[in-house]
């Protein structure tokens, strides 16, 4: 871990030397832009918050060997129904309204990844492939439908209307933007610790991503566990699009995922998949995104540093694990 | 006159010899066969020869020089060439393409694609077989395949052929296409190694025999000199007497599985077809040579791979169209051959491990969740009652020797006494020590009233634990006898496709 950070710091202040800026300026920028004020820490966490559930989302299919590269996708569904129910159901109080939205998240987002899941399971077809096409279909469906269904008739723009304020998540520490959004990731994580880690479905979608054909061998229905964990990890991410709708647009916009999805896959990788990870991770990470922000506003250096950097980290991250898997010893033969 | 000369050739792994002072020697203009049963050395020998591995002792010598082959490519130059069991040949290029990869004929980097199709056919005209040089390789059918790698070989001038089990993929057919491509081979003086451990292809087609046994070489004969019955005795070697031990009841008379011309796939088109009964507290043993159809049929038996005709009864219900899960459930417990990728999940502890088995099967779910102070005392008292040595519980199974990780399977398999356990070599690659354990185990359970279903390659094991002993050949159970004074010479017979007049029930 050590070497891994070094490298990626070094990466780092060269990056910042060659686009010309003052090292200890944009440094010192970056870290009041995280810790400078509650507001800029209240920041992280608003970012952080479809990061964990997205990221959880990824994590859940990567513990079962489903290579679900679609969380970008999935947080457009689960946004787009999110405000079509919203926009349908306009009167309806809060209190049913929040579950039902919640609940139509889900289910978009863990529909967006259940023709992966099922090619995956029935043909053994590449859920690589599919699930990052997807994205490209989502992304363009929300496109598509704020210019035409979904549209705001009264404004020229692609947007839906401002949706019913009784689907909105609520502010829990004004004036900061920290919303209902964040107690709903928290919740997730809970219970996808105990899906994973306590339930018997857990258990087998775990064997089932550590040794397919062993679980087959034991009479553990493989393709139901991959099939369930493309459901609740579409869902999870899903549910990342509603928090970003209810909790911070309320309205469908284009672009209302700054490539949250992908990012979501760094947190899983950081995170190691684990649940607790999950939630350093995506802090860590909304915190370097947070921070390059106002590394730009200070000290010119372009934002595109936390990409590179994100890169460069999960880069060196993986040929870490793999230097450690080939020296792994084997059990005796 | 001597071409090829391996004298003493030794090869360790891991402590243990797979070949130790090996000799060979090969005449040119010569079809010798290496015979042995799987994990005699035979394999190990040739890839020392070629190349692939280095030798701990001993010397090679090639027309009377001395060679030392650091990879196949050093064999090749001193043409020494090599057919390997599973083919490497690249699909989606051409017959051309893959027969002159990553040679540099003059004009490289611009290759002469016509004059070297040219050259091909031309090579292969002279062997008397059709072959178009611009055929995709995907599209030929496997004895096709395997001209291309011999064609492989030859034009890379190759005068000495080794061939690792080359009828293992071919029909008899094939096969017998390729015995005639040996013979004009060696009219061209080219010598001939073929590694098999199919007695009655030495007899038909070979010059001499080079016998193989547990990494020694026992000794080589003209085939002229020796009958089927000296070949099978040397491979399997004279020391073989049946262990005596007790048997107080064999069978009860309650049939838990029976087999009615159950039809299983093997590998390419070939099928495989068996009847066999077996009744509570009786161990059946399926003896044969490996690759002759066993793993399919258990394989097929477990519900991992789709039964092509006949039924299988257990308890008197077809069990043919169920699932692995509803087998299991009913009472089927199975041991593979290979623990790593079929039995355990080796970044689970032993605790997991033992959950390792359908839902209904599993004892310490409530209201799906995982009850972990149960879970934690059911893998603690298995880790006691089967001797397993861990660091704990949750120590990863990677981290145990393989008779620890097999005597863990043993105890997830065996718990709540299924009625019936098909076990397949379920000592394969443990120690004396592990092995007797898991003898002593079998035979419990057989005593308590389990039907064992027990597939090995290893005779004397099928000899020790058997009450009845069938033996399997291309996929067909050529005899069935009882194990009270089993006559190994037949076994042996049996066991190589000759002896068919075993009584059949």
């Amino acid at each position: 871990m050590v070497w891994t950070g070094g490298a990626t710091l070094a990466v780092a202040i060269i990056l910042i030397v060659l686009v010309g800026s003052d090292v200890p300026l944009a440094v010192m920028s970056f870290l009041k832009g995280i810790f400078g004020s509650t507001y800029a820490l209240s920041e992280v966490v608003v970012r952080a918050t479809p990061l964990m559930l997205a990221g959880l989302g990824v994590s859940v299919g990567f513990k079962t060997g489903f290579t679900n590269l679609g969380a970008e996708g999935q947080i457009y569904a689960g946004a787009i129904a999110m405000s079509a129910t919203a926009m349908l159901f306009p009167s309806l109080p809060a209190p049913l309204m929040i579950p039902l939205v919640i609940v139509v998240g889900f289910v978009a987002g863990g529909a967006w990844a259940l023709l992966p899941g099922i090619l995956k399971a029935r043909f053994a077809i590449s859920e690589v492939i599919m699930t990052i096409m997807l994205n490209y279909v989502a992304i363009n469906m929300t496109g598509v439908l704020v210019r035409t269904a979904l549209k705001d008739p009264s404004y020229p723009y692609p947007m839906s209307p401002m949706l019913s304020n009784t689907s909105d998540f609520v502010q829990l520490f004004p004036p900061t933007r920290i919303h209902g959004g964040i107690i709903l990731a928290l919740l997730a994580l809970l219970a996808v610790h105990v899906l994973l880690f306590r339930s018997r479905l857990g258990f087998e979608m775990r064997a089932v991503g550590l040794n397919s054909r062993a679980c087959a061998c034991s009479g553990i229905a493989v393709n139901r566990a991959l099939i369930i964990s493309a459901i609740v990890g579409g869902g999870l991410a899903g549910l990342a699009g509603v928090s970003e709708i209810a909790g911070l647009h309320h309205r469908l916009i284009e672009g209302i995922s700054s490539g949250f999805g992908y990012v979501a896959i760094i947190v899983a990788l950081l995170g190691k998949n684990n649940p607790v990870g999950i939630v350093f991770a995506s802090l860590g990470i909304a915190a370097l995104q947070v921070g390059s922000m106002a590394m730009q506003r200070t000290a010119k250096v372009p934002t595109s540093i936390a990409s590179i950097i994100m890169g460069t980290l999960i880069l060196l991250l993986v040929i870490r694990d793999a230097k450690r898997s080939v020296s792994m010893p084997e059990g005796g033969a | 006159m001597t071409r090829l000369r391996m004298r003493n050739i030794s090869k360790s792994f891991f402590g243990s010899y797979a070949n130790h002072e090996v000799c060979l020697d090969v005449d040119s203009a010569e079809i010798h066969a290496l015979l042995g049963e799987n994990g005699a050395g035979k394999t190990t020998l040739m890839n020392i020869l070629y190349g692939i591995y280095r030798k701990d002792g001993g010397t090679i010598t090639i027309d009377g020089e001395e060679v030392d082959f650091k990879s196949p490519k050093e064999a090749i130059a001193r043409s020494v060439g090599m057919v390997h069991q599973h083919f490497t040949l690249v699909p989606t290029l051409t017959v051309q393409q893959n027969i002159t990869l990553g040679l540099k004929d003059a004009g490289y980097p611009c290759s002469r694609e016509r004059q070297r199709c040219a050259h091909i056919a031309r090579l292969a005209t002279s062997y008397g077989w059709k072959i178009d040089p611009s055929a995709l390789v995907r599209e030929l059918s496997v004895g096709e395949m395997q001209r291309v790698e011999i064609l492989k070989l030859l034009y890379r001038n190759a005068r000495v052929l080794i061939f690792d089990e080359p009828t293992a993929v071919l029909t008899m057919q094939e096969s017998a296409q390729l015995f005639e491509m040996f013979k004009l081979l060696k009219a061209q003086g080219c010598s001939i190694i073929v590694i098999t451990h199919h007695i009655q292809e030495v007899l038909e087609h070979c010059d001499r025999v080079t016998v193989l046994r547990d990494g020694k070489s026992i000794g080589t004969e003209r085939i002229a000199d020796v009958d089927a019955k000296r070949l099978s005795s040397l491979m399997i070697g004279r020391d073989l007497v049946p262990v005596a031990r007790e048997r107080d009841r064999k069978g009860s008379g309650e049939t838990i599985l029976e087999l009615a011309g159950y039809g299983f796939a093997r590998s390419g088109t070939k099928r495989g077809s068996v009847d066999l009964s077996l009744d509570r507290s009786e161990i059946v043993g399926i003896a044969g040579v490996d690759g002759n159809g066993q793993k399919e049929l258990l394989e097929t038996l477990m519900g991992l791979r789709d039964h092509v005709s006949g039924n299988a009864f257990f308890k008197g219900k077809d069990i043919s169209m169920l699932s692995t899960a509803q087998r299991r459930t009913m009472g089927i417990s199975y041991i593979s051959d290979d623990r790593h990728h079929d039995s355990l999940v080796l970044d689970m502890g032993a605790a997991q491990n033992m959950m390792l088995r359908p839902g209904a099967l599993c004892e310490t779910v409530t209201h799906h969740l995982i009850d972990r102070r149960k879970m934690h005392r059911l893998a603690a008292e298995a880790v006691e009652s089967y001797g397993i040595k861990t660091q704990g519980i949750s120590e990863p199974m990677r981290f145990l020797s393989g008779g620890n990780q097999q005597k863990l399977v043993l105890a997830r398999e065996l718990a709540g006494r299924p009625d019936l356990i098909i076990a397949f070599q379920p000592t394969r690659g443990l120690d004396i020590g592990a092995t007797e354990f898991i003898h002593h185990t079998l035979l419990r359970m057989r005593d308590a009233g389990s039907a064992t279903l027990l597939v090995s390659t290893n005779l004397e094991e099928i000899l020790l634990l058997s009450d009845r002993i069938a033996v399997m050949h291309e996929g067909m159970i050529t005899g069935i006898i009882d194990n009270d004074s089993p006559d190994i010479m037949r076994i042996g017979l049996m066991m190589a496709g000759i002896d068919c007049q075993g009584e059949k029930t």
